[in-house]
């Protein structure tokens, strides 16, 4: 089964069309890179997927269960690191995770084992019993994802996940990613392309809420005759009319 | 229920731990009740103004604390809203009744404890300065203010689910003020007479404080009416505050 399937998919605000037509399935297991420049309607379709926004037309499914007629189904399968850092921030980070599982209606055996999971997965145990609005970005971050992971999605959305960290702190969160690469879904965007060329198993690039090519970085090299991520995003950029 | 009993205890320490809470919901009120027992020294018996004793003061500084109640229910809601925290939650399984009695539970608690707390310290000073204040009367009095600490949080909920973080705070300083002014909180309201009396009888504030007088004086006759009107604006507020929240959420999510 697809882990994701989305058929002309497409969200229309009053004046603009942030996601026009798209079209495509992301395999179970897969690492799946959203890219596209600002604007292109990369958290758009995210938020569509998770239940967070509905579709001006077409359809989306997540695991075979569709976003709008089972969305019950779907949130409790996706997880969700939105592209702002979203935690409680007087809560200390053990009581943000307690707090998420709680809602999922964990008992006190499985609330504290996702917990031990999730501060030996991010390293979190210096930070655990300090309040959310006191940590750096970096931690803040991780924390939201880990908030994200803690319900044991089977599809996980991370938007933008690296924005604004330090190069450690991105190279420990791709380590994080890739202890989970193969273990559920994930679909990430990002504007560093090393990170998509890094992570990824498939990739995708958006323009104006359309897609423009979808491939591994291989088919996408092949396809653009460049070399490198970046050269081929810039490239085929361009032959939709975009870019310098 | 796990889910409701989760987030209520999120919003219980998102309010508790921060010290401004403490300064307006408990200091402030018991500043006042301080003050005004001393003005209230400094009155001569022959004036007749007994606005500011100990027991016509404690059922007023408790409607005035529960407006304090409201201005951190709403700060809280509109903190939620404005950051991605609540998208968050929007994408679980938690349904928008689980939302509104996650914010409104914990905060009732809250106007209990905060009740509780002003009613002892008004015993306190009853005992000091030998007005006599009944425990009986005190208890009548607090389940008298459960109405109107439910409209308070609705207000709350509803100002804070309406408008932003920086706008929300001026409205409730409105109810604020009208609560303390029209309530008859710091003065006679029923000495007025003519308009601003019906102004102030409009109103829930000058109900839900003469409630509160006329149970702690263990005073029952004309008791019922301004308990019910108190319960009528807690009914009306509430469902207002319920559907406004649930429409948002519904059009969050469009
Ligand atoms: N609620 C909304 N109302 C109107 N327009 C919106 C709304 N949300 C998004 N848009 C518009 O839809 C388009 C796509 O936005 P989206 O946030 O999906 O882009 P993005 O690819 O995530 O961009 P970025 O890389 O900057 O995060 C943008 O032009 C945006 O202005
Ligand atoms: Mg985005």
């Amino acid at each position: 089964m697809n882990a994701i399937e989305t058929k002309s998919l497409t969200k229309r605000y009053k004046t603009k069309t942030a996601v026009s037509e798209l079209s495509l399935t992301v395999r179970e297991g897969e690492l799946f890179a959203l890219l596209g420049v600002n604007g292109a309607g990369k958290t758009t379709t995210i938020r569509m997927l998770s239940c967070l926004s509905k579709p001006t037309s077409g359809e989306c499914c997540v695991c075979g269960h569709n976003c709008q007629s089972e969305a019950a189904a779907v949130k409790n399968i996706v997880g969700i690191s939105p592209q702002d850092t979203a935690v409680a921030e007087n809560l200390t980070v053990l009581e943000n995770m307690r707090l998420i599982c709680g809602i999922y209606g964990y008992s006190p055996e499985k609330t504290k084992q996702r917990i031990d999971a999730m501060t030996s997965l991010f390293r979190m145990d210096e930070v655990a019993n300090s309040r959310a609005k006191t940590l750096s970005g970096g931690w803040k971050r991780k924390l939201s994802i880990a908030l994200a992971l803690i319900a044991e999605p089977k599809v996980l959305f991370l938007d933008e996940p690296t924005l604004g960290l330090d190069v450690l702190a991105r190279r420990e969160l791709w380590s994080v990613v890739e202890e989970l690469k193969g273990k559920i879904t994930i679909v990430l965007t990002t504007h560093y392309m090393e990170e998509a060329e890094a992570l990824s198993d498939r990739i995708a690039i958006m323009i104006d809420g359309s897609l423009a090519a979808l491939g591994t970085l291989g088919e996408l090299e092949a396809q653009s005759g460049e070399s490198g991520l970046e050269n081929t995003f810039v490239k085929i950029a361009a032959q939709f009319g975009k870019g310098a | 229920m796990n889910k409701i009993s989760a987030f209520s205890a999120r919003n219980f320490k998102e309010i508790i731990r921060d010290p401004l809470s403490y300064i307006f919901c408990l200091g402030f009120p018991l500043v006042m009740l301080i003050i005004m027992t001393i003005i209230n020294d400094g009155i001569p018996p022959q004036t007749g103004m007994t606005i500011f004793r100990i027991d016509n003061l404690a059922g007023g500084i408790a409607v005035f604390g529960l407006t304090f109640v409201m201005l951190f229910t709403c700060l809280n809601v509109a903190k939620d809203r404005s950051g991605a925290f609540l998208v968050r939650l929007y994408a679980t399984p938690m349904r928008s009744g689980d939302f509104i009695l996650g914010y409104v539970l914990p905060t009732l608690l809250l106007a209990v404890l905060q009740i509780l707390i002003t009613f002892a310290a008004s015993f306190a000073v009853s005992l000091i300065v030998g007005v006599e204040l009944n425990v009986l009367g005190l208890l009548l009095a607090l389940l008298s203010l459960l109405p109107t600490a439910v409209m308070m949080i609705a207000f709350g909920l509803l100002f804070g689910t309406l408008f932003s973080e920086k706008a929300a705070p001026g409205l409730c300083s409105i109810v604020i003020s009208l609560a303390s002014f029209l309530g008859g909180v710091w003065f006679d309201a029923d000495g007025l007479g003519g308009v601003m009396l019906k102004i102030c009888e409009i109103l829930p504030f000058y109900h839900a404080v003469k409630a509160a007088r006329m149970a702690s004086a263990l005073e029952f006759d004309g008791y019922f009416p301004h308990l019910l009107i108190t319960l009528a604006y807690c009914v009306v507020i509430t469902a207002a505050s319920v559907i406004v929240f649930k429409s948002k959420m519904k059009a969050d999510l469009q």
